[in-house]
């Protein structure tokens, strides 16, 4: 370790060789009447130096010059230091502020100028015999006989400040400030803050004295412990004393009145054991009326939000970051609330931390890392993300608010059939994947032009008009044959010229052909058949008589009548008799037409 | 009389075959069939479209259609095409095979409410044949009740009247089912209630507006039902009965 820090001090002053440094120390605080030293130091040797102008200070002796220079040989390497010091003794006069210009030295032609001072003067009790060395080390006037009082050796917990909202940094400090000797220390009880997340900002491994004005006192004071507190709780919170022991080196007197023991002190270590006041911190709550957004973020912000990238295909990882900076309690704000598309695959948000610890309380920032998989392409929108936080200098919550931001998701090439099958397992199970829909219709189209339907058609109201028409048509005709076949005299009437017609032209045709039994058979036949229709008498009531009857009751004429039977009577006679009468079927066919004809006229 | 009987008949055989006249959609849908099989179904895509441009639909026409955009990995596209190939043909299987097949790939489940069992079953007998096969079954059955009312009112023997008379009344019971089935067909043909979600992501608001609330989120090929448009907006609602409002141009109609 010595050798170490031997090594750097080496490495330093190698440095300042060359670059010719001149500085200047000198204590900040001193008592009224104290005696003190400003020492000016270059590095090099000076050809000319220029001493400060002081004011409110008296020069007692200087500047005198002293010079001390040093080589190292460390592995070979030749090292040399040196280094020329001007001091000054001066006694400050009043009260107050004393300020010292600054001094200039010229090294190698060139004009180098110390930084100007201005030095604290309090009225203090010492005696002015003390000579501060300007480190503020431990001074050596030690009290007497043993008594030390609070006011010579205490603790202090200060904090930056007492009333805070719920969330507010504080900076809590703790220091010790002495005026006598201090040997050691035992038993530190360093303070618990109850009701505060704390963390310690500064644990210095050694302690440093500087001096100090307290209460225009000069002390030698040390920053023991620096802690940053966030209050968690409101109301009054309280924080529990600290303590400690220190051993402080007191001088005794031999007893003696001989000059020698006035001139060898003899020193005694004592314990003291010194505590803070216990001290109360009022923590109000935040003010109502926090936006939805706030997340618990007491201090100055700001955000960034961003996509890691403006396209992405589908089923790629992509994330989204907001990124929150600034100073206040920014370790314990909440992940900010932010709206990705339902139709995205989100994951655990990522928090990545980095602070830095100042003085006045936390800074850095918080990274939130919003990781997605989106399972569908097209342009996805994402709403602004917005994070309020409580301004302590504003006194009021101010809302960040990013811009919108649009994400082009694009269809992916080669993994979609894999990743539709992914996202349906949760829907039902996978049934036919490896079947593939049925081929096409490849017999005739049956195109049709579009939005045309039979049954809203012209053609399908014909066919029903048709169909109505028809059944109509039936109907009729078949009423009609039903009166027909209602008056049967009336049909055979009709028919009888009709049937006796065709029955002659069947015996013209045997007449034709020589025919004699056929001829007088269709010929009997179609006068009988006549008769039988005419009147209405069927064929067993043909009786000769009976037919004069009728035919004269119907007003037909003997003549006629006569013709009648005799040709009927001829027929007959024909027929059963086989007789050959071959002239006269000629005439025979002739008259029964025309007493056919004459007959169809009259009845 | 007579005359003017056979001239109608004359016009319902003409107008018959004037359907499947037109050699050119004849040409292109074979050309088109050819493409599929081959695998080119871009081209098959484009001659199909240019029956379809034309005019000329037929359920076998949107059924080629909604294959080639099966095969194109046009899911939304071919839903929509099966969906309107059942619209002409509610009964043909194939199309309900592949509609399945082509559903098994859109993202959304949404339950269906059961319907009532007789419902079922009256539609499923009134979707067993097309409109226009209703149409034409009801003609005949029109026809038989027109024969049974005859040989009621013209028969001789009592027991042949009273049958007829019965199956007259049946007959025309089963005509005028089949009438309504197919006016019922194409009213359903013809409506435009329906409609299949066309973009990736649709979002369902609340209002009929960009600020109204997220309700839920369809995605491709999703049925749906329009039921009002306001502008740019139409009031949808799904078959499990939620209601919300999304924008026109996110959907097509069946």
């Amino acid at each position: 370790m010595i050798r170490l820090s031997a090594l750097v001090f080496l490495a330093l002053s190698t440095i300042t060789a060359y670059a010719q440094n001149f500085t200047v120390d000198a204590p900040n605080v001193v008592e009224k009447d104290e005696i003190f030293r400003i020492v000016y130091t270059a590095d090099a040797e000076v050809e000319e130096f220029t001493a400060p102008e002081l004011s409110g200070l008296e020069l007692l002796a200087g500047p005198m010059p002293s010079r001390m220079s040093s080589t190292n040989i460390v592995n070979g390497v030749r090292t040399d230091v040196f280094e020329i010091n001007y001091t000054i003794m001066v006694r400050a006069r009043q009260t107050g502020v004393a300020t010292v210009s600054p001094a200039s030295v010229k090294i190698d032609g060139k004009q180098y100028t110390s930084k100007a001072l201005s030095i604290e003067v309090v009225a203090g009790n010492s005696s002015g015999s003390s000579s501060g060395n300007g480190n503020g080390a431990q001074e050596s006037n030690a009290p007497e006989n043993g008594e030390v009082s609070s006011e010579d050796i205490f603790l202090k917990l200060s904090f930056s400040k007492t009333k805070v909202v719920r969330g507010e940094p504080i900076v809590a400090t703790l220091k010790l400030y002495t005026r006598v000797p201090i040997a050691g220390f035992e038993d530190v009880k360093f303070p618990v803050f109850n009701g505060f997340w704390s963390q310690e900002l500064e644990t210095p491994q050694n302690i440093n004295f500087v001096r100090e004005n307290y209460n225009n006192q000069v002390y030698s004071s040390a920053v023991l412990r620096r802690y940053i507190l966030l209050p968690q709780q409101t109301g009054d919170l309280t924080v529990d004393p600290s303590y400690m022991v220190c051993q402080i080196q007191i001088r005794t007197s031999g007893g003696g009145l001989s000059m020698f023991d006035s001139f060898f002190d003899t020193y005694q270590t004592v314990r003291k054991r010194l505590s803070t006041p216990s001290a109360t911190i009022k923590v109000n709550p935040l003010p109502s009326g926090a936006p939805a957004s706030f997340g618990g973020g007491v201090g100055d912000f700001t955000m960034e939000v961003n996509l890691s990238a403006d396209s992405i295909r589908a089923h790629e990882a992509a994330s989204l970051t907001v990124e929150i900076n600034g100073s206040g309690n920014i370790n314990l704000i909440e992940t900010p609330f932010v709206e990705l598309p339902q139709d995205f695959e989100k994951y655990d948000v990522k928090t990545d931390n980095s602070f830095s610890n100042g003085t006045s309380g936390l800074s850095g920032k918080k990274v939130f890392e919003f990781p997605f998989i989106p399972r569908s392409e097209g342009l996805f929108v994402i709403p602004p993300v917005k994070y309020s936080y409580y301004s302590i200098r504003q006194g009021r919550y101010i809302t960040l608010e990013s811009d919108t931001l649009k994400l082009k998701v694009l269809p992916n090439s080669n993994a979609s059939s894999s990743a539709q099958v992914v996202s349906g397992v949760n829907k039902q199970s996978v049934v036919n994947l490896g079947s593939d829909i049925r081929y096409i219709f490849t017999s005739s189209a049956d195109l049709a032009r579009k939005g045309r339907f039979l049954i809203a058609s012209w053609y399908f109201a014909a066919a029903v008009i048709l169909i109505a028409l028809l059944f109509l048509v039936a109907d009729k005709v078949l009423k009609e044959r039903e009166k027909l076949r209602g008056d049967v005299r009336r049909t055979r009437n009709r028919r009888a010229n009709k049937v006796a017609r065709n029955r002659l032209k069947l015996a013209q045709s045997y007449l034709a052909k020589g025919l004699q039994a056929p001829f007088y058979e269709e010929l009997h036949k179609a006068l009988l058949g006549y008769v039988s229709d005419k009147l209405s008498i069927q064929f067993a009531e043909m009786q000769r008589d009976a037919i004069i009857e009728l035919l004269e009751s119907r007003g037909i004429q003997a003549q006629e009548r006569d013709e009648l039977i005799s040709l009927i009577d001829e027929c007959e006679m024909a027929r059963y008799s086989q007789q050959q009468s071959d002239g006269a079927m000629d005439g025979q066919y002739k008259r029964a037409i025309d007493i056919i004809s004459t007959l169809e006229n009259k009845l | 009389m007579r005359n003017s009987i056979y001239t109608l008949i004359a016009i319902l055989l003409c107008s018959l075959s004037v359907q499947a006249q037109d050699s050119d959609y004849t040409e292109l849908w074979n050309r088109a069939n050819n493409h599929y099989s081959l695998g080119e179904y871009q081209q098959a895509l484009s001659d199909y479209k240019e029956i379809e441009e034309g005019g000329m639909v037929s359920y076998k026409l949107y059924y080629n259609i909604a294959n080639t955009y099966y095969k194109l990995k046009e899911d939304g596209l071919s839903i929509l095409y099966y969906e309107r190939a059942l619209k002409l043909n509610p009964s043909d299987k194939d199309t309900k095979n592949n509609l399945e097949i082509a559903r098994l790939k859109t993202l959304d489940k949404i339950e269906v409410i059961p319907d009532f069992i007789l419902t079922v079953w009256i539609g499923k007998l009134k979707n067993s044949l097309s409109c226009n096969a209703w149409a034409k079954v009801s003609i005949g059955l029109l026809v038989a009740v027109a024969f049974f009312l005859l040989l009621y009112r013209h028969a001789a023997g009592i027991v042949l009247r009273k049958s007829s008379f019965v199956l007259g009344c049946i007959m025309l019971f089963f005509a005028i089912c089949a009438l309504i089935f197919s006016f019922n067909l194409r009213g359903k043909a013809v409506n435009e209630d329906y409609a299949i979600v066309m973009v990736p992501v649709c979002n369902v608001k609340s209002a009929p507006n960009v600020t109204g609330n997220n309700l839920f989120i369809l995605h491709e090929g999703t049925k749906i039902e329009v039921l009002e448009q306001i502008e740019t907006w139409s009031r949808v609602e799904l078959s499990d009965g939620r209601q919300g409002w999304a924008q026109s141009s996110d959907f097509e109609i069946i």
